[in-house]
């Protein structure tokens, strides 16, 4: 006979490991980032409560209100640019219309392995003014005095990291959805093909509802993955020049450990927190609205 | 005549494909190639000549990495943090799979859920408590206060994979296991670490990949020169600042070798892990 309390003791000592160091390394300090970023702190020590005005003074720091635009300038690119280009990249590769797919699979995805510190630093050289990009203008354009100055721009500082970011993530969408095609069964394909079904029709008919559902969950990755960014930017530009190039989470380390601002920068976390929620959980209502209006 | 209108159409698509993923696959590559061979240019040629080959391939950037970089140690750190902290996702999420699929208590479903919860908070939100707290419990600038949150932020997805996979072991199994008085731990050890290596195969990859590009908690958690894991010793001592670009080059293919070659061998574990809607670092 199964004694039950064995068995439920067995069930904690399986459970309890993960759940203790989840609970203390992740849920603890949310809740203590909530408790802080009512305080203020001076010289590493909380010097008291202040209420919400940490959250008022984020809101209305010019500079917060230029990163969060930074962080809709890569979210736009990661929904609009990375999810639809990495879809194009799988059905190219999917439907074979070429020979060595696995090769030009292997080699797009390569960038994933790169850390975001290296690929941010490569970058910088390529756009630097002994770069490879910058060469490569210099020769077809004959203007031997190129340099690239969009990144001082104060409109379009951020254009040189976006480009980064579209080199580096589009291939993890492309594997995602070529990974999802593969599930499509064949007859499906050779039926459409066999009553003359045109490649638009297929793509329409076929592949876009099939994938419906992924490219919904591919859009959660890229907005929740949008608003964590940090490592690319900080190296990379390091939010400068003047705050051009800044985002959330830079902001929050600026605060958190330039000036010691501890109750300052949770709130910050808080309000990144709480961005992140309100808009998966918006993208699911819309997810969910689409669908039923579609059936 | 059919026959002939559908050739047309497939030979467009042929050459739009080549084309589209011959200048992708050089879009990617092209960077990388060129920082390798710049990285055995000596400064003067990586002024004057960007775009040439090295004249006098020689390894003195990289020479100067390792004496000036330390390294070693920085590349060390990275093995011990990325082996020991995905070594202890595996078991632990693993073990609380096991735990939330195949002995159907009532709690299993408020645990998961709750694991769930964590993959929509990140590092950057916990970084300022977990801070204070390493500060006031000793483990700020320690090995173990850099793996075990490298563990908890492993956790949610690793779970929810291997539950999935758990949850498509027989119960059969378990259960004439159990009758004939298996503890629950050897079954965990015995049967369930077993029948998962496939599952093991992908956490492990996804895990370990994250792991060594991870920089915030390491930037922010320790201070030592001898705690650094490579990204963050190739950001302090070839970032953006620095003006040695010979130097800087050596820094960044040294950074990139060893995934390189990771790349290699588990590539075919990473597309099937993130194919699986694994989670973006």
């Amino acid at each position: 006979m199964i004694d039950i309390r064995q068995k439920k003791r067995s069930y904690f000592a399986l459970l309890m490991p993960a759940f203790l160091v989840y609970i203390s390394i992740i849920i603890f300090p949310i809740l203590m980032s909530f408790g802080l970023s009512f305080t203020k702190w001076k010289q590493f020590k909380m010097v008291g409560f202040v209420g919400i005005s940490n959250y008022v003074n984020i809101l209305k720091d010019p500079v917060f209100q230029r990163a969060i635009w930074n962080n809709i300038q890569i979210m736009l690119v990661s929904v609009l640019g990375q999810i639809p280009l990495g879809l194009l990249l799988a059905y190219l590769l999917y439907r074979k219309w070429v020979k060595g797919t696995k090769f030009f699979e292997m080699m797009i995805f390569l960038p994933i392995t790169i850390s975001s510190i290296v690929v941010a630093l490569l970058w910088n050289r390529v756009f630097s003014p002994v770069g490879l990009y910058t060469s490569f203008i210099r020769q077809v354009t004959h203007n031997p005095d190129y340099v690239v100055t969009i990144s001082e721009s104060p409109r379009f500082a951020m254009i040189p990291i976006l480009i980064v970011l579209l080199w580096q993530y589009t291939s993890l969408y492309m594997v995602i959805f070529l990974a999802n095609l593969q599930r499509i069964p064949e007859s499906v394909f050779e039926a459409a093909t066999i009553d003359g079904a045109k490649e638009s029709t297929i793509i329409s008919h076929i592949v876009l509802p099939e994938l419906t559902g992924v490219i919904f969950t591919c859009s959660v990755l890229a907005i929740s993955g949008s608003l964590k960014s940090f490592d690319l930017v900080f190296a990379m530009t390091g939010g400068g020049p003047v705050n051009y190039t800044t985002v959330m989470a830079l902001y929050l380390y600026q605060q958190t450990f330039t000036f010691s601002n501890y109750g300052y920068g949770s709130a910050v976390s808080i309000i990144i927190v709480i961005l992140s929620v309100g808009l998966i959980s918006l993208s699911n209502r819309l997810y969910a609205r689409a669908q039923k209006s579609i059936n | 005549m059919k026959q002939s209108r559908e050739k047309k159409i497939s030979n467009g698509a042929v050459v739009f494909s080549y084309l589209f993923l011959i200048l992708f696959t050089l879009l990617t590559l092209l960077p990388v190639i060129w920082m390798t061979y710049s990285s055995f240019k000596p400064m003067g040629e990586i002024m004057m000549h960007p775009m040439h080959w090295p004249s006098n391939p020689s390894l003195a950037n990289y020479k100067k990495a390792f004496e000036f970089g330390h390294i070693s140690i920085a590349f060390l750190n990275s093995v011990l943090y990325s082996v020991i902290a995905t070594g202890g996702t595996v078991l632990l999420a693993l073990a609380a799979g096991f735990a939330l699929t195949k002995f159907g208590f009532k709690s299993a479903k408020i645990y998961m859920a709750f694991f769930t919860l964590g993959l929509l908070i990140t590092v950057n939100s916990v970084i300022t408590p977990l801070f204070i707290m390493e500060t006031n419990t000793g483990l700020y600038n320690t090995r173990i206060g850099v793996v075990l949150p490298y563990i908890a932020f492993g956790l949610p997805t690793s779970i929810l994979i291997a539950g999935s996979y758990i949850r498509g072991i027989p119960d059969a199994l378990v259960e004439a296991a159990v009758i004939d008085g298996a503890s629950y731990t050897a079954i965990f050890w015995k049967i369930v670490l077993v029948i998962s290596t496939p599952v093991i195969a992908t956490i492990a990859v996804l895990s370990f990949l994250g792991n060594w590009n991870e920089f915030l908690l390491v930037f922010t958690l320790t201070s030592g020169q001898n705690m650094r894991s490579l990204p963050v010793s190739i950001n302090s001592f070839a970032g953006r600042l620095n003006q040695d670009y010979g130097l800087q080059f050596a820094a960044l293919v040294i950074g990139t070798i060893p995934m390189f070659v990771f790349y290699v061998f588990a590539h075919n574990s990473l597309v099937k892990g993130f194919g699986e809607g694994a989670i973006k670092e």
